[in-house]
């Protein structure tokens, strides 16, 4: 009985008492309005004619259904032209940085390799400088390489970082060596072990890292806030942060309404839940490594 | 002697590293990054927290007068103090949130439910802070989802980023609502990985499943816990977006932080010396609360072993 796991129905087990139950579905329930009301409200909004959503009062259900919000914003406040920009400066920063962490990754599982002890110990070294306090001298830097105000500046900076490397890493650790070898033995260069073999076996944390580095990147405020001024670059967060503050002044001409506003968050969160709904399944085994391996 | 048996062993090691040759250029492009994007803006950070700053000609080292200048500035104190408050309190309150969070769901035994909960409470750590900030400032405001709430119930609105009391309320809850089901998926992982038959005989022992909860699914948490509390120190100072979007006039001497002043300091007016000098205190504070989080969580861990 001891050797063989039963089905866990088989268990005996006892649960909490009627009325413990109902606290604890009080509780969660308590959690989930807390959270979900909020989002709500943000929907209806964004959908809601620009008058009534100047209302005050609880809108959680649109007065009548419009897109007239996601139009103003789209055309109005150049919403096109920051989606275009973040989209652009995700997709390729997240692109580079696969390939190059993974290769990197791939160079520290290498057994016998003469220094892979300080490469190793080097790239933990940079996860404890936190980019964000050498931000004066990133800007100086940036200035120096003529990346202000670019693209280039945009997806170059956080190219690469040392928790991508170190999460590829453990999974290259369960790839089995022989399987390697043999190629190796087949003559197969270095690079075709990698492409071959090593990255097919390790797809569940390639989509990790696709989804930590391109919600990292989407979101990335600090970074563009420092680096860029042309308006032309903005990006999605640097839109929001200008709408954001849009709220409280209620007179200026170009005031935009509260539905359109809504409506920007909505457009920006969008790219972000279609990528969770398809790496979900992913997620939790890479958000768990990270945090007790990272 | 010696010669004779080093040498054979340079040759080799020339071999091994051409040997290796395609393997080092694969890890080339990520050195050179770090090289450049990590250490040099490190280093360039700390001599120039030492320059004073000119326009013209060669920075002049002036020692510690930064350092001197940073410390008798109330602002930055202020900074200093707001980040700390409030990034170690939201640690913790967020750590007991996803605790709460987690245990409760544990008990949940309608599959749908859970993931609907999980799903709806995890959603929010996906979004930058300028969505969260962007939510919560329109939801806070005059004309907002909790001012109509209030109404509704007869009681007075509530201005919430013009009245100073409730600045660091609004900061302490909205990145409780962030964070909470982030940690809640992690440390429910640690909860999952519990062998059943552990609850079994606790219950054949006569144990209830309060006393189950306290006594297993709890102490099993532990683990997860330490590692949030030591990976979310080296955060406690580090606090931006949040403040970025949603400080305003009114409570930003109760709300503003240490990164937030750095970036007005250096970005924005271009007191380079003293930016980068608050931003080296912070690095050491960051790297003595890491510290002394380590030492306690170590402390504490010998208590239950």
């Amino acid at each position: 009985m001891t050797d063989k796991k039963r089905a866990p129905e088989q268990l005996l087990r006892n649960e909490l008492s009627p009325f413990q139950k109902a606290g604890n579905h009080l509780l969660l329930l308590l959690f989930f309005l807390t959270m979900i009301v909020p989002m709500v409200n943000v929907l209806a909004v964004s959908f809601s004619p620009r008058l009534a959503s100047m209302q005050p009062g609880v809108i959680l259900w649109p007065s009548e259904w419009t897109f007239n919000g996601y139009q103003t914003v789209w055309t109005r406040a150049n919403l096109s032209r920051a989606f275009f920009n973040s989209s652009l400066v995700s997709l390729s920063g997240t692109f580079a940085q696969i390939l190059l962490s993974s290769m990197a990754g791939y160079v520290l599982v290498q057994k016998n390799l003469p220094f892979r002890k300080a490469l190793s110990l080097l790239i933990l070294f940079t996860l404890m400088i936190p980019g964000d306090l050498t931000l004066i001298s990133i800007y100086a830097l940036n200035k120096q390489l003529g990346l202000l105000n670019s693209y280039q500046g945009l997806i170059i900076n956080g190219l690469v970082s040392g928790f991508s490397i170190l999460l590829m890493r453990n999974y290259f650790q369960s790839v089995p060596e022989s399987l390697a070898e043999s190629a190796r033995i087949d003559k197969a260069s270095e690079l075709r072990v990698f492409f071959s073999i090593y990255l097919p076996l390790s797809l569940p944390g390639l989509a990790s890292i696709t989804f930590l580095e391109f919600v990292g990147k989407w979101n990335a405020l600090m970074l563009p806030v420092t680096i860029i001024s042309d308006p032309a670059l903005y990006t999605l967060p640097m839109v929001l942060r200008q709408l954001a503050f849009a709220t409280d002044s209620t007179s200026g001409v170009d005031y935009i309404a509260p539905n359109a506003q809504m409506a920007a968050i909505v457009i920006s969160v969008i790219p972000l839940i279609i990528l969770y709904t398809f790496a979900q399944r992913f997620l939790i085994g890479g958000l768990t490594l990270g945090a007790t391996k990272g | 002697m010696q010669d004779s048996l080093r040498a054979p062993g340079r040759s080799l090691l020339r071999r091994r590293l051409k040997q290796y040759r395609s393997i080092y250029l694969m890890i080339l492009p990520v050195l050179v990054y770090f090289l450049i994007f990590s250490f040099y803006p490190l280093i360039l950070g700390l001599i120039q927290s030492l320059q004073k700053e000119r326009l013209l000609g060669t920075p002049q080292f002036i020692g510690l007068k930064n350092y001197e200048a940073l410390f008798r500035d109330r602002n930055f104190l202020q900074a200093l103090w707001n980040s700390f408050y409030i990034g170690s309190t939201s640690l913790v309150i967020n750590i007991m949130m996803g605790t709460i969070l987690a245990l409760s769901l544990n008990e949940l035994r309608s599959r749908p439910a859970k993931a609907a909960v999980q799903t709806v409470t995890f959603l929010p750590y996906l979004f930058s802070w300028t969505v969260v900030g962007g939510v919560w400032i329109y939801v806070l405001s005059h004309n907002g989802l909790v001012n109509g709430m209030l109404d509704a119930l007869g009681l007075e609105r509530v201005s919430f980023f013009t009245v100073p009391a409730w600045g660091r309320p609004v900061m302490l809850f909205t990145n409780a609502w962030k964070q909470s089901g982030y940690f809640a998926v992690l440390l429910l992982a640690s909860l999952v990985g519990i062998d059943p038959e552990v609850y079994e005989a606790a219950h054949i022992d006569g144990a209830s499943r309060m006393q189950q909860i306290g006594r297993i699914s709890l102490p099993m948490m532990l683990p997860t816990v330490k590692t949030l509390l030591l990976l979310g120190a080296t955060g406690v100072l580090r606090n931006f977006d949040q403040v970025l979007i949603m400080s305003r006039p009114a409570i930003k001497d109760k709300v503003g932080s240490v990164l937030l002043f750095i970036y007005e300091q250096g970005i924005l007016k271009m007191k380079i010396g003293l930016a980068t000098s608050a931003a080296a205190v912070v690095l050491l504070a960051t790297f003595l609360i890491a510290l002394a989080v380590r030492k306690a969580s170590r402390y504490e861990g010998s208590l239950y072993d």
